[in-house]
């Protein structure tokens, strides 16, 4: 005789986890492209919205979209990804709507893809009114959806229906991992004023975001080490999730601080120049590939720690309560 | 905080005009000990009606016949960044200049107070690396090298990447108009704050007045009070292609497999007695060994300007830190190159060393060698490349050097 919660395991259905992961993989490559474009200064390549160029979005000539100048290049690309993003939310919701057990989740689903199109729309708003304050509340916001849909992924999983919440997670953890969201998402929000800069601020206040943005960075570093020594605890180890995200994290912190670095020295310069002699020749290439995957990539991987800080997030709050 | 920070950065847009050149106000004022106060709006006035603003730039006619700038370009140059509705591409200043050298090209963007050296202010018509000697502007294709090479060691990039990109090829020309444009309007621009601390009576009435008749004697009198320091400016700039010093090409070949220079030994002992004799005192800057740690302590040109000109020790803080919300940036001292880095600014080549050692740096410390052509015991072409052959050496792996 077959039991009660295995029959329950077996009604859950795969295509939700499917669609929601295909959606957080999809988000990725958008929020890469949308970095490109704020370090192309492309987001203004495309003067009209939602058209580009009097065409309808789709039916922009895939040749000179092509072999057009690299800023078009770009942000087409940009809005073409989001449609692909905005396509599978709405999967999401058909697919929750016939097949999702939990009522919470469907509206859960709506929410999601009045997020893409209130994305879209502020990105058109953003080309509409050519305001870059838009083009910065756009950036900040993209990372905001790659978390949210990083959650959702882990609340489709079979995982999060049927985990064991008895754990005995240590409560700490719950706090330290949510104020370590808390403080990556207040860093992507730093760093987004540094990325896009206003060319009539004085340099004191783009200084107060330097170090502001440093000042953020020794947080972040302090709060992962303290997640990762957290979870290292026994309770912890039996959540193979948590020790896992716990460990991406501090890896994910180590390239950040690399990439942090080297977008300094690429973008800038260091101010000590003759401290070596690769410092002293070094030749900044001005929107070089090198330094764009650099730059672009520090901003992406922002994205990351925060998608896996709402993994973390979201796993810590599943073993410490009842499932939803 | 989140939204406080968001709400922070939407306000106080300003890029329908240029910024003021507050500092020179203040050393004007400090100089003549009399108020510009009165005057100061009719120069912006005065400075609009001639290259108009950030969003739509102008040339003014009356300089028209001695230096021309191409207006398509500096239309191309300004304003927002983005394409315009015939897909052509518009705002290229601010999209690759404006964040370190500022909407007025006055060195101040956002950037610039965390950069060692500091954007260059392009308002006093003074620039570095160029084939004229000092005192004489650059001409367009020394910008244009610029642009193309960046500056090693500095925040100033390369701009090759986009040279050699496909419909991107013409940006760098249009750059060089529109930093020519913002350096003339710019130096029009002190020479009139100057004129009025110095020259104008207040008492003629006002020091521009856009109402005044044309052919009247009053709007005759404004014309030639004014245009003359308009003109002053596109003249210099006019003089450029005619100055051009061209240094003899050099004999020293580069072994693209080694890294390193032919030298001749004999040459480099000449040229290393040579930098550390009075003579040409390179040793006091850039020390006996070219560690760039001589005696010399010089502030930079740019921090004089506002500071021991005016009146104001560099050294005392509480004399410079008021100004600083006029757009000064924390004073700072020249720093000689360290040669044995092998990197040098203006360009690495042996004929680029021998400019700099013959025509010197403008805005710098580095002066010109006095040349044997008009002082008996100044330096020959033979000196100055033995120099070149030691400063060379500094960097290379002395076995190499044949």
């Amino acid at each position: 005789m077959v039991d009660l919660a295995d029959q329950k395991k077996e009604s859950i259905e795969p295509w939700l986890f499917r669609v929601a992961a295909t959606m957080t993989f999809m988000t990725f490559p958008l929020i890469w492209v949308g970095g490109l474009v704020t370090t192309y200064d492309a987001g203004m390549a495309v003067p009209d919205w939602p058209n580009t160029f009097g065409y309808n979005l789709l039916l922009y000539p895939i040749s000179t979209w092509i072999a057009g100048p690299f800023d078009l290049f770009v942000e087409h690309g940009h809005r073409l990804l989001g449609i692909v993003v905005g396509m599978l939310a709405i999967a999401l919701v058909a697919v929750a709507h016939f097949r999702e057990r939990r009522a919470w989740m469907k509206l859960w689903t709506w929410f999601i893809l009045a997020a893409v199109i209130g994305q879209g729309v502020l990105g058109g708003v953003r080309v509409l009114m050519d305001e870059r304050t838009f083009a910065m509340i756009h950036g900040c916001t993209g990372p905001l959806f790659f978390a949210l849909a990083m959650g959702t992924t882990v609340m489709m999983t079979r995982w999060w229906q049927f985990a064991d919440s008895n754990l005995g997670i240590d409560k700490r953890l719950l706090l330290w991992s949510s104020l370590l969201l808390v403080a990556a998402i207040c860093q992507l929000v730093i760093g987004a004023q540094l990325r896009h800069i206003q060319v009539w601020f004085r340099p004191v206040t783009f200084t107060f975001f330097v170090h502001l943005h440093l000042t953020f960075a020794v947080i972040l570093t302090i709060l992962i080490l303290a997640v990762g020594w957290l979870s290292g605890s026994p309770a912890v180890a039996s959540s193979k999730v948590v020790v896992r995200v716990s460990q991406i994290l501090i890896a994910l912190l180590g390239i950040q601080i690399t990439l942090g670095i080297a977008t300094w020295i690429f973008n800038y310069a260091l101010p000590w120049q003759e401290l070596n002699r690769w410092l002293a020749i070094y030749r900044i290439d001005a929107r070089g590939w090198r330094e764009s995957l650099v730059i672009t990539g520090h901003q992406a991987m922002g994205s990351l720690i925060i998608g896996c800080a709402t993994i973390l997030v979201c796993t810590v709050f599943r073993l410490k309560r009842v499932r939803l | 905080m989140l939204f406080g920070l968001l709400l922070f950065v939407g306000c106080g847009r300003r890029t329908n005009s240029f910024l003021e050149n507050e500092l020179h106000i203040v050393r004007m004022e400090r100089e003549s000990g009399g108020s510009l106060e009165g005057v100061r709006e009719e120069i912006q006035a005065c400075l609009q009606d001639w290259f108009g603003t950030p969003d739509d730039p102008r040339w003014p006619e009356q300089a028209s016949e001695l230096w021309n700038l191409e207006i398509e370009k500096l239309k191309l140059a300004s304003g927002p960044v983005g394409r315009r509705e015939d897909g052509i591409e518009r705002g290229l200043y601010r999209k690759h200049c404006a964040v370190c050298h500022g909407l007025a090209g006055d060195g101040v963007g956002p950037t610039a107070g965390l950069l060692s050296p500091y954007p260059r202010d392009f308002r006093r018509g003074t620039f570095k690396f160029k084939s004229t000697p000092i005192g004489v502007k650059p001409t367009r294709e020394d910008l244009k090298r610029t642009l193309l090479e960046g500056i090693p060691g500095t925040s100033m990039p390369s701009f090759a990447s986009l040279a050699r990109t496909k419909h991107f090829e013409d940006d760098i020309d249009v750059l060089v108009e529109y930093v020519v444009y913002l350096s003339i309007r710019g130096e029009v621009e002190r020479r009139l704050i100057t004129a009025a601390a110095l020259e104008w009576d207040f008492v003629e009435g006002r020091f521009y007045d856009p109402l005044l008749k044309e052919g009247t004697e009053a709007y005759t009198r404004q014309q030639d009070r004014l245009t003359k320091e308009l003109r002053w400016v596109a003249q210099s700039w006019s003089q450029a292609e005619k100055s051009v010093q061209v240094a003899p090409e050099s004999n020293l070949e580069f072994s693209e497999n080694s890294k390193t220079w032919n030298l001749d030994m004999k040459s480099v002992e000449r040229g290393r007695e040579l930098f550390r004799s009075q003579l040409t005192g390179c040793s006091s800057c850039h020390g006996p060994e070219g560690l760039g740690n001589g005696t010399s302590k010089d502030f930079d040109e740019w921090t004089k300007d506002w500071t021991i000109r005016a009146g104001i020790d560099p050294d005392r803080p509480e004399e410079w830190k008021p100004l600083r919300k006029l757009g000064a940036l924390k004073p700072v001292r020249n720093s000689p190159r360290n040669l044995q880095l092998g990197a040098f600014r203006g360009g690495s080549k042996p004929e680029d060393i021998f400019h700099r050692i013959a025509y010197g740096i403008d805005g710098s410390s580095m002066p010109a060698v006095l040349r044997a052509s008009t002082y008996p015991d100044g330096l020959n072409d033979d000196q100055i490349w033995d120099l070149v052959q030691f400063i060379l050496s500094l960097s290379q792996i002395e076995s190499r050097i044949q």
